[in-house]
């Protein structure tokens, strides 16, 4: 998955990144390594037999925080010869454990030098990531009589990496090994604890008291299996379906994240390896893709994100009170300001979103006490809307960043700097407006309005909200509608002029409800129509833009988070087929992932690659791609919460047979949901 | 000496309630040490409501620094979360109430806020 040949276990924001077998040498391309806290507590990790580089035979990562690798002596050739066989099997859980097992096979006696070289570069991700690596701080290493001890110290900041082993070694500054005698199918063991440590001047860890779940393994099989019991049963007699379910359940587990100021609960992080922590957005719309499923992340989500709501104007993080937070790190770059993610604020999407989700997760849940706890929180995120957004004074939100030297130039979700354009290719100046982060405005107002009715007892409040959102409505009708091409634009400039390409934004206007009804057929036509769907899903940007690229990050791949929203957006507006035309593509896509969505394939035609091309993207499990089968298994079974039960109104495409899903939580209780395929999406096509 | 710090202090108490807190319950004590010399500052939260005093008493939460780091903290010139991360500030005790605290320091005096289009020419 992701990276060629990388095995990768995790457990919340410590994880291990090898090779096959199972040794570590990061390279500025090969950016292996043990990482915990956003930095690299081992950069070398290579076992060598009698000086001898071992070969897997082998892997298997048998659930995401562990591992296991069969390894013989010597080069492929030699594989026949071999007299040892060594096992390794490692597992993340707080720290780092690797057990080593060697076994002679051999019919007389050897007496083996095992050794392990370890180092630690104790590079900040972001170094990583951009390849930067000349330290400011010092770097140590201290051999101990049982334990080697790496560190790395600038300032007050300090973080260690203690090796130490069940059976004595001989610890040097670069590494440890034992000697070894073993008989005729005699087999020797030892077990090797690397822990980590973001060590304060009184001694004291960082993360002091915040655990998820035991990291014992048992502790953490036992949470997982809770985790799946916990969740519904989905049956299908689509022979995939389940599996992808199954799938999505196991990775979205591993990428819970308990950051440290909430006592352990936790949170869906964005993404593997590079973004094992909080994203305002990609926290959010993951809750709302998996709320049928493990509603219990929205609670946390909306909690944790509100008690870091933005509460002054700091420019070099792009805060002002009542933004939600984009990003959040802990390693050296954002502890001595070198990236302002402390956290960083820079996104103009989370805000709207944040309100978005605390309504659809009551009209789940029927958790009104948490409508009640963050109301001071929501009315801040819609005043951030009103009078700090608004930089053109148009009534929209705008971003434009103030920290022009780390700040991010595009603050919606296609973030790379080429983005947002004209139809003739070049590139708007700043503020920036883009459209389906108006349609998220439009649906926070339309939402807060029923809570400030029904929760808030401020019914004045509520006919404010709803004025505001009609004449938002109107307003955008107006201005973003590209005529000659009945489509909304994807931006307007700050002189209002349109950047007038066709996009996937605005398949997210139909899920907001921005969209003129009169205009919702013509919108849906776009989604399946040829210059945007490829027989795959939906295109970020429409073949024949001038910027279109099939393999182009945000310019004509396909992400399976943006076209779930599409196909629920489809499927608001009253167009089923569509959506299950998205959703079936989608799925279809899955099954050649292992059931694991990348976060982006490419946009090429369907019949013309027969299978879908990965985004060559170092980031996989991804939250908002382990989400997308949630939500389109909403979508097509037409999952809705209405006035206290759970309605269900299944469209389903006609290979997908029958879908079962049981137990879905709610204000019901826990109710099922049946379906069965009837439609023909051949037909649909003439 | 501590002007900021005073200040910061003060105004609190003066205030006594401040609604970035009405979700946090217990105590905080700083401790900003200098040499052999330390000085405390506790505040009681209680949904929003502040007590301010200068009892070296037990608490919830406690916070080391110096007097320095805390002068720039109470005048918007340095962040506490990014400062926790540098370990120039300690924590021990409930983090819960470190990050709630952190939102009511002021942000920075030069900082300009959203640059609105029609107010640039004038700024």
């Amino acid at each position: 998955m992701g990276q060629s040949n990388t095995i990768r276990i995790l457990d919340g924001n410590t994880f291990v990144v090898s090779e096959e077998t199972g040794d570590i040498e990061a390279t500025p391309s090969e950016p292996t390594g043990l990482f915990s806290l956003d930095m690299r507590f081992l950069s070398r990790w290579v076992l060598t037999i009698n000086g001898e580089r071992l070969n897997a035979l082998s892997y298997d990562d048998l659930q995401y925080y562990e591992a296991r690798f069969f390894l013989v002596p010597g080069m492929a050739t030699h594989y026949v010869d071999a007299k040892l066989s060594i096992i390794r099997e490692r597992a993340v859980g707080g720290s780092f454990r690797e057990q080593l097992t060697i076994l002679n096979h051999d019919e007389k006696a050897v007496d083996l030098e095992v050794r392990m070289d370890a180092g630690a570069d104790f590079a900040d991700l972001f170094q990583v990531k951009d390849e930067i690596l000349n330290k400011k701080g010092e770097l140590y290493a201290e051999a101990e009589s049982d334990r080697l001890r790496l560190g790395y110290r600038r300032g007050n900041f300090r973080r260690e990496t203690v090796i130490s082993s069940s059976r004595p070694a001989r610890y040097d500054r670069n590494g440890f090994a034992y000697s070894v005698h073993l008989e005729p199918n005699e087999q020797w063991d030892a077990e090797i604890d690397v822990q980590t440590f973001a060590v304060g001047p009184g001694g004291r860890d960082l993360r002091l008291g915040v655990t998820v779940h035991g990291h014992e393994r048992l502790a953490l099989q036992h949470d997982l299996e809770e985790w799946i019991a916990k969740a519904p049963k989905v049956n299908s007699e689509h022979d995939k379906l389940a599996a992808i379910y199954r799938r999505s359940l196991i990775d979205l587990a591993a990428l819970r994240f308990a950051p440290l100021s909430l006592g352990g609960q936790t949170l869906p992080a964005a993404g593997l390896p590079w973004f094992m922590t909080m994203f305002g957005r990609d926290s959010i719309l993951t809750c709302l893709q998996v709320l049928p499923f493990a509603p219990e992340l929205s609670k946390t989500t909306l909690r944790i994100l509100a008690s870091l709501q933005g509460s002054r104007f700091d420019d070099f993080r792009d805060e002002d009170p009542g933004r939600i937070l984009h990003e959040m790190r802990y390693g050296e770059t954002a502890a001595f300001e070198e990236q302002p993610h402390s956290p960083y604020y820079g996104s103009v999407d989370a805000t709207p979103l944040f309100v978005v989700l605390l309504d659809e997760y009551e009209r789940w849940s029927g958790d009104v006490a948490l409508v009640k706890e963050l109301e001071r929180e929501c009315r801040a995120a819609l005043k951030w809307i009103d009078d700090y957004a608004d930089l053109a004074g148009n009534g929209y939100i705008w971003y434009e960043r103030r920290n022009t030297e780390t700040g991010l130039e595009n603050q919606c979700w296609k973030d790379s700097w080429d983005s947002i354009s004209y139809a003739d290719g070049s590139l708007p100046p700043f503020p920036r407006a883009t459209c389906e982060v108006q349609g998220y405005a439009y649906d926070a107002k339309v939402r807060a309005a029923r809570m400030a009715r029904e929760f808030w007892d401020d019914p004045a409040f509520a006919d404010r909200l709803e004025r505001e959102a009609a004449a938002l409505k109107e307003r955008f009708n107006r201005d973003w509608w590209v005529a000659d091409g009945e489509y909304y634009a994807l931006a307007l400039d700050p002189d209002g002029r349109q950047c007038d390409v066709l996009s996937s934004n605005i398949g997210h206007l139909l899920w907001s409800g921005i969209v003129d009804h009169d205009r919702a057929e013509k919108i849906a036509r776009h989604m399946v129509g040829p210059r945007l769907f490829t027989g795959w899903g939906v295109r970020t940007l429409a073949e024949g833009e001038v910027r279109y690229n099939p393999i182009g990050y945000h310019n004509g791949t396909i992400w399976p988070f943006d076209n779930s929203f599409i196909a629920w957006g489809l499927r608001r507006y009253g167009f089923a087929d569509e959506a299950a035309t998205i959703a079936s593509g989608i799925l279809d896509a899955a099954t050649y992932f292992d059931g694991r969505l990348p976060e982006a394939f490419g946009g090429y035609p369907r019949e013309q690659t027969k299978f879908p091309v990965e985004y060559p993207t170092a980031c996989s499990p991804q939250a908002w791609s382990t989400g997308a089968p949630l939500l389109l298994l909403r979508t097509m079974l037409g999952l809705e919460p209405h006035e206290g039960h759970l309605a269900v109104e299944p469209v389903l495409p006609v290979g997908m047979g029958r879908i079962e899903v049981l137990d879905i939580p709610g204000r019901w209780g826990r109710v099922d949901a049946f379906a069965r395929g009837r439609l023909d999406l051949d037909k649909l096509a003439d | 000496m501590a002007d900021a710090t005073t200040r910061f202090f003060e105004s609190l108490d003066r205030r006594g309630y401040e609604p970035l807190l009405n979700k946090a319950a217990g105590t905080l004590r700083f401790d900003l040490h200098e040499g052999p010399q330390t000085t405390h500052w506790l505040l009681r939260v209680d949904r929003g409501n502040v007590e301010v005093s200068q009892e070296d008493r037990e608490a919830d939460t406690v916070i080391g620094t110096t007097p320095a780091l805390f002068e720039e903290l109470a005048a918007g010139r340095e962040n506490g979360l990014a400062a926790l991360l540098r370990g120039d500030m300690t924590v021990t005790g409930d983090a819960r109430l470190v990050v709630q605290i952190e939102r009511i320091f002021p942000g920075s005096p030069d900082a300009q806020g959203p640059r609105r289009l029609h107010q640039r020419e004038v700024r």
